[in-house]
């Protein structure tokens, strides 16, 4: 016996009604890495599965004016691969290469990765430092979230039932912005994230931090973006001590979003390491190692 | 050297082309028509007693063919080797999650899972032993069943201890200037073969015999296990060994349960019965490297002569013994590495708990004693301001020294040599000297380290006096001057198959081609006992090379008497037998004369190995033949703000003798360095109250592509005279000194010794281990479809 | 349902349940057992395909997902003799194989790499076989036929 059904959409719209279509429990198959799995476990979690994958406008990535608009069933290799993407927004390309390995980044995509919405998922810091925006639609509604409003908390998202994640959309950060995405994995590919964070800034003519932009992942139960972290940048003129200052910050918005956990002993120095050592590369200060990149 | 012709040179592994079309069948690959497929109910709890276990419901079960428990095998299949204390299936109690306590067939997927659910089974719980340092203490739970030979036992945890004893360390220790002492600890190791466990069972006409389709160490002990547990005549049973895909050690007890079940089950339901493990059910069910706690006391003078050494160790080897008892004398015998000592004892108990159970895995016991006594040495090196190649090499074992056994060793010994050029490969002394060594104090937290450190190893050849130790291998001219050579010796991909067929091959002066090698079948071929103990080139080896020269001797006669001449006169050319008149004759010709005289064109040979000897009382004796001896050295990057370390260069030198099957023996290094690694490093197998926690690639993870350098080898092959063609072993030894050498290269980066294994990312940066507390359910079972 | 796609270049239509994956398609209703079953939560690789020239987890995949695609697995590799190609010889004689229960999955993750990339450093060879885990060989031989064979193919193209 089947314990669902597949119906394969080939528009948004089509999409859309098999979503909405009464007498199903649907759910949307897009790069199906977490959903199948997902449903080796829960088999009553749907009983058809509505395939996004291959709706041609989903995986359109295209620049309109200042943004660029990513179609949600794009892979992470199509993101990694694409010229816009790489110029407009390295940090991006820079989370997507550190998913999996080649095949889950051949299937995988980046609606899959928002709207699965795991803590560790590895573009959601990237989009919420590039301030990236959702689009969702539902057959009469559309919505437009910030990644972090969209992503509620860990598997958790504001898509409602029978809406769909179609795309993404960020703004081109000026010139002379400079990001950094680090990951911290416990081997070197097929790593789930203990930690990531991704940074963004912009220095003003006169050397001081003009754009300060900080997220992590896999530190707190919801993504968004360290306030005091960046504050304490922005204004200021970069340098060692502010960098290892920031670290110590970062660690303390950590704590006050995620409590003390039984990991906190291990991830507040190394979140600290990392926060400081993105920044340094952001803002172009030397680094403990010595360094200067 | 003599002008060989096939060995050493560039050949290919016999079985490659299959493997890389994709058509070697492994047991799973195998699809029969009426084929039931088939799983065990497994024990959801550490320790339970079983009350009553109902299967009459699910045998109701539409699609059900067979369910199976205990009492459908004689003496409820209780098996074991060398302690006796397994069973086919729970009998009267469960000792660990994942134990196995009924068995179903079933045609398809809905009507096995329905069956396996509608299996009433009712448990008593029982307290569960986690700690296996509480194991003796006289109130901890009993686990194990009180040995039939009871008497000696001090408590019914205790499976078995030894010792070694060479003089006293305590007389010693006041002649030191400095004395070393320290615990050490290692977790339990998955051995990741990426084939899980699989067995497929096909029955005779009315069930008269069964036919076993399955990967094992050895089919032949799968083959007795049937015999005695369902009781079967031994012609009644073959047992065949398809493609393995990979065991290192791990394709032994689990292996013939699974092996008894489906055999069981296929002679009830008179259909062939495959089962197959999901993933999750090969990491809950199957026994790993033992976890170990190690409290070495080492003394040295201060011009870095070693004086002493004491060891206590405890083994935890989980609920039961499979093949602990063998690989925890291993780790005695191993226990105070490859140097040479004035005093030394050694004391080693191995317990039960109810942390699954422990068996034979690559490294067999020595993994684990290398990697503590490695750190130990070299924390002396480095506390004596020496080299730490300089002190090893001032105390390592050497050509006629007595090791600390009492056994005078030969001359095949070659550690030094090893020693030396590893230093010189790696660039050693130069890097010694840029890396400047970590001080924790001093470190700015971000800083990227490099570090570079190494080990020694020593290894015990084959059995040693663990067992008898023989193998057999066979010959056979056919019809169409082939050659048919068999092996009781299992290959999982190790490589024995070439390695074999080269020795045959040069033995008679044939060409490689013209041999097939069987895989081994229960009915070609004869028990040589388990591929274990990296013991198939010598041993298996040998046998070949014996059997090679019985048939090459027939094949002179043959062609003495063709070119009318004596044996001696014959000279070879190529496949050609050349007579005194300098006319050749093809081997095609002579294989035809021979059968024209009404030679037999078969033989079989048998190679046992030289005698060992153990008192288990004295804790001295000649433990094995010989030694294999090596060196590692590895090259490290930390980042000392996160705990993450890269190995950036690695470079092994084994005592290996005579290198046969060249790509063999580099891709046995690789990867034995590269699961010595992962040990090191990453993997992590961790019990919580019984249960474990990771049960598939995504929590247990061993190192990709990525994870592992450019590794560079080479060989010192001074030629072992008990060796074929002086040829030594390599699989075990090439993982052993791995996880030591990286663990001493992270303390010359950082300054931090790391004394538990793995040095995960936790562990280096902040010093100690964290864990998820609460998390005991974790264990998925079933997650088979889809 | 009605499956309708092309495997190794046949064309094939069968019915088999929409709720299975790839992997269980290819092995259980086309006895295609080259592809391999290591994890079946896509961790190993073992089960790698090329779908529409990609590479992916087999056992990540709906079967219904490939329909109207093409597949090529492990059989579908080959010299057009039906022997061993290049990448395929060069595994044999750099000794990449051991047990060989990777190597289905690796023999297709080394065509995806070459397919898209004919010059690629040893770096690049060891992150496209990344998703591929093998524990035997330690990888290094495996790198070694990939970039062999990468060498041999530019040759080929230079002369062609």
């Amino acid at each position: 016996m089947e314990r669902f059904g597949y119906v394969r959409a080939a528009t948004i719209s089509e999409a859309l009604t098999f979503l909405n279509q009464p007498g199903y429990k649907n759910r949307p198959l897009a790069g199906s890495t977490d959903l199948v799995l997902l449903l080796r476990r829960n088999p009553d979690l749907c009983d058809r599965v509505v395939d996004i994958s291959l709706i041609p406008e989903m995986h359109t990535i295209e620049k309109t004016g200042n943004d660029v608009i990513i179609g949600a069933s794009a892979s992470f290799s199509e993101i990694i691969s694409n010229p816009i993407i790489r110029e407009t927004g390295p940090i991006l390309v820079e989370a997507c290469k550190t998913v999996g390995a080649t095949q889950i980044r051949n299937m995988g995509t980046i609606g899959g990765n928002v709207a699965n919405a795991a803590a560790c998922a590895d573009s959601l810091p990237a989009l919420v430092c590039l301030d990236a925006m959702a689009r969702v639609l539902t057959p009469s509604e559309e919505f437009n979230w910030t990644v972090s409003e969209l992503v509620i908390s860990p598997n958790k998202t504001r898509i409602p039932a029978g809406g769909l994640l179609v795309s993404l959309r960020y703004t081109i950060p000026p010139s002379g912005t400079r990001g950094v995405f680090l990951k911290l994995g416990r081997r070197n590919a097929m790593a789930i994230s203990r930690l990531t964070v991704a940074a963004l800034g912009r220095l003003d003519e006169n050397g001081r931090i003009a754009d300060a932009r900080f997220v992590t992942g896999s530190a707190a139960p919801q993504i968004c973006r360290f306030k005091d972290v960046e504050t304490s940048l922005l204004g200021q003129v970069p340098t060692p001590a502010l960098m290892l200052a920031a670290g110590k910050l970062a660690t303390e918005e950590m704590i006050r979003l995620s409590g003390y956990r039984w990991s906190s002993e291990y991830k507040v120095p190394a979140l600290a390491a990392m926060t400081s050592r993105a920044l340094s590369r952001v803002f172009q200060v030397r680094e403990p190692s010595g360094e200067v990149v | 050297m003599t002008d060989r012709q096939f060995i050493g040179k560039p050949t290919n592994r016999v079985d490659a082309l299959e493997k890389v079309m994709g058509t070697a069948r492994y047991t799973a690959d195998y699809y029969l028509p009426g084929m039931l497929i088939s799983r065990c109910l497994r024990s959801k709890v550490p320790h339970a007693r079983i009350i009553s276990i109902d299967t009459s419901e699910a045998r109701q079960i539409p699609g059900v063919h067979a369910v199976i428990t205990c009492d459908d095998f004689i003496d409820h299949g209780r098996f074991g080797f060398p302690i006796v204390d397994m069973y086919m299936l729970a009998y009267q109690r469960v000792r660990y999650v994942g134990d196995p306590i009924a068995a179903v067939a079933a045609e398809n997927e809905e009507s096995l899972q329905a069956a396996l659910k509608a299996i009433k089974v009712e448990l008593e719980p029982l307290p569960g032993l986690f700690d296996p340092r509480q194991a003796l203490s006289p109130d901890a739970p009993l686990v194990g069943e009180k040995p039939r030979d009871a008497e000696g036992y001090p408590h019914g945890n205790l499976l078995i201890d030894y010792i070694v004893r060479q003089n006293d360390p305590d007389a010693v220790w006041k002649e030191c200037d400095l004395v070393l002492d320290k615990e050490y600890t290692t977790m339990h190791q998955e051995h990741a073969y990426i084939e899980t466990e699989a067995s497929l069972a096909v029955p005779w006409p009315k069930s008269s015999g069964v036919t076993v389709y399955a990967c094992c160490q050895s089919p032949f002990l799968a083959k007795n296990n049937i015999i005695q547990t369902v009781g079967l005549g031994s012609e009644d049973v073959r047992v065949i060994q398809p493609y393995v895909g990979g065991a290192f050690g791990g394709k032994d007890d689990t292996m013939y349960q699974t092996i008894a079940q489906t055999a069981k089950l296929a002679l009830i339901s008179g259909r062939p019965v495959k089962m197959v493990f999901s993933r999750e059910e090969s990491m809950i069910s199957s026994y790993k490297r033992d976890a170990m706690i190690m409290h070495y006391k080492i003394g040295a003078k201060k011009d870095g002569t070693l004086m002493a050494c004491q060891f206590h160790g405890i083994v935890d080897s989980g609920a039961y013994a499979a093949i602990t008892p063998f690989t925890a004398w291993r780790s005695t015998i191993h226990a105070m590495g490859p140097y040479r000592y004035q005093a030394c004892s050694v004391d080693t108990d191995v317990v039960y708990t109810n942390n699954g159970f422990a068996g034979a895995f690559r490294g067999f016991g020595n993994t684990e004693v290398c990697f503590a006594s490695e750190l130990a040495v070299d924390e002396i090196a480095y506390r004596l301001n020496m080299d730490p190649i300089d002190l090893r090499l001032k105390n390592c074992l050497r050509p006629g020294d007595t090791t600390s056994h009492g056994q005078k060793l030969g001359d095949d010994v070659a550690l030094a040599e090893c020693l030396q050029q590893v230093r010189k490969l790696s660039d050693w002394d130069r890097k010694r000297k840029e890396f400047e060594q970590g001080d924790p104090a001093r470190i700015h937290p971000g800083e990227l380290r490099k570090g570079i450190g190494v080990a020694a190893v020593f290894h015990g050849m084959s059995l040693g006096a663990e067992g008898k130790d023989s193998a057999v291998g066979t010959l056979r001219i056919n019809d169409d001057n082939t050659l048919t050579l068999t092996s009781g010796l299992t290959d999982y991909g190790s490589g024995s198959r070439t390695v074999f067929t080269l020795i045959a091959a040069e033995t008679l002066g044939i060409n490689p081609s013209r041999i097939h090698m069987l895989r081994p079948d229960t009915d070609t071929a004869i028990d040589s006992g388990p591929t274990v103990a990296s013991r198939a080139t010598v041993l298996g080896g040998n046998a070949t090379q014996v059997t090679a020269m019985r048939l090459d001797a027939i094949l002179l006669n043959a062609a003495a008497d063709l070119f009318h001449c004596q044996i001696v006169d014959i000279l070879r050319d190529g496949e050609n037998y050349i007579g005194p008149n300098e006319e050749p004759a093809s081997f095609d010709k002579v294989v035809d004369h021979a059968r024209q005289m009404g030679l037999t064109l078969s033989t079989e040979g048998r190679w046992n190995a030289p005698e060992n000897h153990w008192s288990f009382e004295s804790g001295t004796g000649k433990p094995y033949f010989a030694y294999h001896f090596g060196a590692q050295v590895a090259e490290v990057l930390v980042d000392t703000g996160t705990g993450k370390v890269e190995v950036t260069g690695y470079w092994g030198v084994h005592n290996t003798g005579t290198v046969i099957f060249p790509q063999g023996i580099l891709g046995q290094l690789y990867g034995g360095i590269t699961q010595g690694l992962g040990y090191a490093l990453m993997e992590r197998v961790d019990f919580d109250k019984g249960f474990i926690q990771a049960t598939n690639f995504d929590e247990y993870i061993i190192p990709t592509a990525m994870d592992v350098p450019e590794i560079v080898g080479a060989f010192v092959e001074k030629p072992f005279s008990d060796g074929p063609y002086g040829a030594k072993n390599i699989a075990e030894p090439s993982l052993v000194p791995a996880a030591p050498a990286i663990i001493n290269a992270i303390f010359h980066a950082t300054g931090r010794r790391i004394q538990n294994l793995p040095a995960n990312l936790e562990r280096v940066l902040i010093g100690k281990d964290l864990r998820k507390e609460g998390s005991n359910t974790a264990c998925k079972l079933g997650l088979h479809q889809v | 349902m009605i499956f309708d796609l092309i495997v190794n270049e046949e064309p094939i239509h069968t019915e088999a349940p929409a709720d299975i994956s790839l992997l269980h398609f290819l092995r259980d209703h086309l006895k295609l057992t080259g592809t391999k079953e290591g994890c079946n939560v896509g961790e190993c690789g073992a089960c790698s395909v090329l779908l529409d020239g990609k590479l992916v987890n087999s056992c990540l995949i709906l079967a219904a997902q490939a329909n109207g695609r093409r597949v090529v697995t492990i059989e579908g590799i080959h010299a057009e003799d039906g022997g061993p190609n290049d990448l395929q010889q060069a595994f044999i004689e750099y000794g990449a194989v051991q047990c060989g229960f990777c190597i289905p999955g690796m023999v297709l993750a080394g065509e995806a790499l070459l397919n898209s990339n004919i010059n690629p450093t040893r770096a690049e060879i060891r992150e496209a076989i990344a998703g591929n885990l093998c524990r035997c060989t330690g990888y290094q031989q495996i790198v070694d036929a990939i970039q062999a064979t990468a060498l041999k193919r530019q040759e080929k193209g230079r002369r062609d």
